[in-house]
């Protein structure tokens, strides 16, 4: 099984009784909290913790994007991957990813991927999200297109990806009368594509039709089996075999030498399943955004929200791993037994959790925890 | 139409009146429908995408409505109806005035939507919950004789789904330019047929500011504006609201 080191590159550096005054820390806590000090030093030092994760073995690096939120800054995942193409060696870049349908240009997003992976020597792994009701609301995106945005882009730069140009696009959300990019992937026919999951069926069964790496973020162990079941559905639809290397998931995992260190480092990771995640319906669900099958699965897969459960609740239910270097890779290979995965993907770091502690993690699951879980 | 199904309310004696809904859904056989349709016979649709109309997930503006309620004008052959539309409703007619205003009689703008604020800012009714919207669109429950059969008890799950259904409509016909159409204003001076603009002072979704803006840009417009009411007058001030329309739409006013 292969580790990817994830960071969301957050800023929570404000008051936590600050952020409790407003109904989210999502698109409502005011930017004068936005600390531009702080933000340039942990850039830096995210960037720093990036690169030792390449350094001592991760098998790739996650990279993510949001907007208009304190739990995570990184506003452009194509930029962060420009930067680690050129400062990391070995370490795939796992895109996961680009918001398709928030995205006017497809045409510059293809461009954008092709020229990461061309720096990094074809280390791109692509993935495409729909993005949370947040990213809409930031980018003003119709939600009722949301869909149909995420699928036409997503043809659209595989088109530029793989047809030979000048050609023209007129389809229903992208119109392009020149597409001819100066700027292709070295890897062909294109980079892998990986695609998250939280709770749309839709979106698995669509991963499984074409064959692209599939992730359920964050959920319980039994809700991932039923959308690698979903995923397995498409999948047969169009007559494709499903292994492991194309079944992923994601937890927020640290580790250190004690299990009380380990154990209280991993407490931070509760302000990224609480707080971040509080706010009203409509700004993670705005009108139309969700399906109907959608938004049942949503309820079903979320009977209780992250929110609400305690730090003990959430290290039982495995969405956070933390433990001495054994423990921790015993919990994964537990996780791999559950869900036939190829893929870990490790939250590992949120703001809070200081530099060394973060630095010890990486170092640790380099030398201890990746040689135990690799030939799993 | 053309393959979508359009529910309506239809009664009443007299000319036709084409009554548009707002962002809400189709309300149906109100009080002051009651009053008007003694006088007028009221067609009430359901807009496409919206409560037990048919899905147009096509559309994608307020002008493919207007598009469509012309057509619909011939459909059901309305001749020459006098239109009254309310909110995004309001919004519909004004831009069908714009596009066809022979085809139309006199208009009754509701506090409609359609227009980009001078001063404020149009609510955005998608970014709060359906509850913080409904308290924000009336100004007084206590005073609204419809409240408890309109708004009392609690909804059923159909009913819910049917609020979902029209929410994500409207958010496809209004999101962006948000509930504002910013070359409407260039177009109403077209618009010489009589019209009467009613709003409610303490509107906290459309800013009362915009009857001021469409009085201006209509050539025949008067504005009344009722006094202790919200965004929805034909509800909270039913017969004062009926009265006003009967007066207007018999020439007794505007």
């Amino acid at each position: 099984m292969k580790l990817y080191y994830f960071s969301e590159m957050p800023h929570h550096e404000f008051p936590d009784e600050e952020g409790d005054k407003y109904p989210s820390l999502r698109l409502e806590l005011p930017n004068r909290f936005f600390d531009r000090d702080k933000a340039a030093a942990n850039y830096r030092r995210y960037l720093d913790e990036y690169e030792l994760a390449d350094r001592v073995g991760f098998d790739g690096l996650m990279i993510n994007e949001h907007h208009s939120t304190p739990s995570c800054v990184n506003v452009g995942a194509n930029m962060t991957a420009a930067v680690l193409a050129r400062t990391t060696r070995r370490a795939k870049l796992l895109l996961l990813g680009n918001i398709l349908p928030i995205e006017d240009n497809p045409v510059r997003m293809a461009e954008q991927i092709a020229m990461a992976d061309l720096i990094s020597g074809g280390r791109v792994l692509s993935g495409f999200v729909r993005g949370v009701g947040v990213e809409t609301w930031w980018s003003n995106a119709n939600p009722v297109h949301n869909r149909e945005r995420f699928e036409e882009c997503h043809d659209l730069i595989l088109k530029c990806w793989t047809a030979p140009g000048p050609f023209r696009w007129e389809g229903r959300h992208y119109h392009f009368r020149h597409v001819n990019p100066w700027c292709l992937p070295l890897q062909q026919p294109h980079p892998p594509i990986w695609v998250p999951g939280t709770a749309s069926p839709e979106t698995a069964v669509w991963a499984g039709r074409l064959g692209y790496t599939y992730v359920p973020f964050l959920v319980p162990f039994d809700i991932a089996r039923e959308l690698f079941e979903f995923y397995r559905r498409g999948a047969a639809d169009a007559g494709r075999p499903v292994t492991p290397e194309q079944l992923g998931f994601l937890i927020c995992a640290v580790t250190a030498d004690t299990r009380a260190k380990a154990l209280e480092a991993g407490r931070h990771f509760v302000w990224r399943m609480g707080p971040t995640l509080r706010g009203p319906a409509e700004f993670f669900s705005p009108p139309g955004m969700r399906s109907r099958a959608g938004t049942q699965f949503a309820l079903k897969a979320r009977p209780r929200s992250l929110a609400t459960m305690s730090y003990e609740e959430l290290v039982a239910e495995h969405f956070i791993i933390a433990g001495t270097p054994d423990e921790v890779a015993d919990r994964f290979a537990h996780v791999q037994r559950e869900l036939g995965i190829g893929h870990l993907l490790l939250e590992a770091q949120e703001s809070r959790m200081d530099h060394a502690t973060t630095m010890r993690s990486i170092e640790l699951m380099g030398t201890k925890v990746i040689p135990a879980v690799a030939a799993l | 139409m053309n393959g979508v199904d359009v529910h309506a309310w239809v009664g009443g004696r007299g000319d036709p009146l084409l009554v548009l809904h707002g962002a809400g859904g189709n309300r149906g056989w109100t009080r002051w429908v009651e009053r008007v349709a003694e006088r007028y016979t009221v067609w009430a649709p359901t807009h496409p995408g919206f409560g037990g109309s048919g899905d147009a997930d096509w559309m994608e503006g307020i002008d493919d409505l207007a598009r469509f309620y012309l057509w619909f004008v011939d459909v059901a052959r309305l001749g020459r109806p006098h239109v009254l539309g309310h909110s995004i409703g309001g919004w519909t007619a004004a831009e069908m005035a714009v596009m066809s205003p022979g085809a139309l009689a006199r208009l009754v703008l509701v506090a409609p939507a359609g227009l980009k604020p001078e001063t404020g800012e149009i609510l955005d009714v998608f970014y709060y919950s359906p509850a913080r919207v409904r308290e924000l669109t009336v100004h007084d429950p206590a005073t609204v004789p419809e409240w408890d059969a309109l708004f009392g008890g609690a909804p059923t799950s159909a009913e819910l789904e049917t609020a979902a259904r029209n929410r994500e409509m409207a958010a496809r016909l209004t999101w962006k330019p948000y509930m504002h159409n910013p070359r409407l204003a260039r177009f109403l001076p077209r618009v010489t047929n009589p019209a009467l603009i009613v709003w409610g002072r303490e509107d906290r979704i459309v800013p009362a500011v915009c009857g001021e803006q469409y009085r201006r840009l209509l050539p025949r417009a008067t504005l009344t504006v009722l006094e202790a009411c919200g965004h929805l007058p034909p509800i909270e001030q039913p017969d004062t609201f009926a009265r006003l329309v009967l007066d207007f739409l018999e020439g007794r006013t505007g």
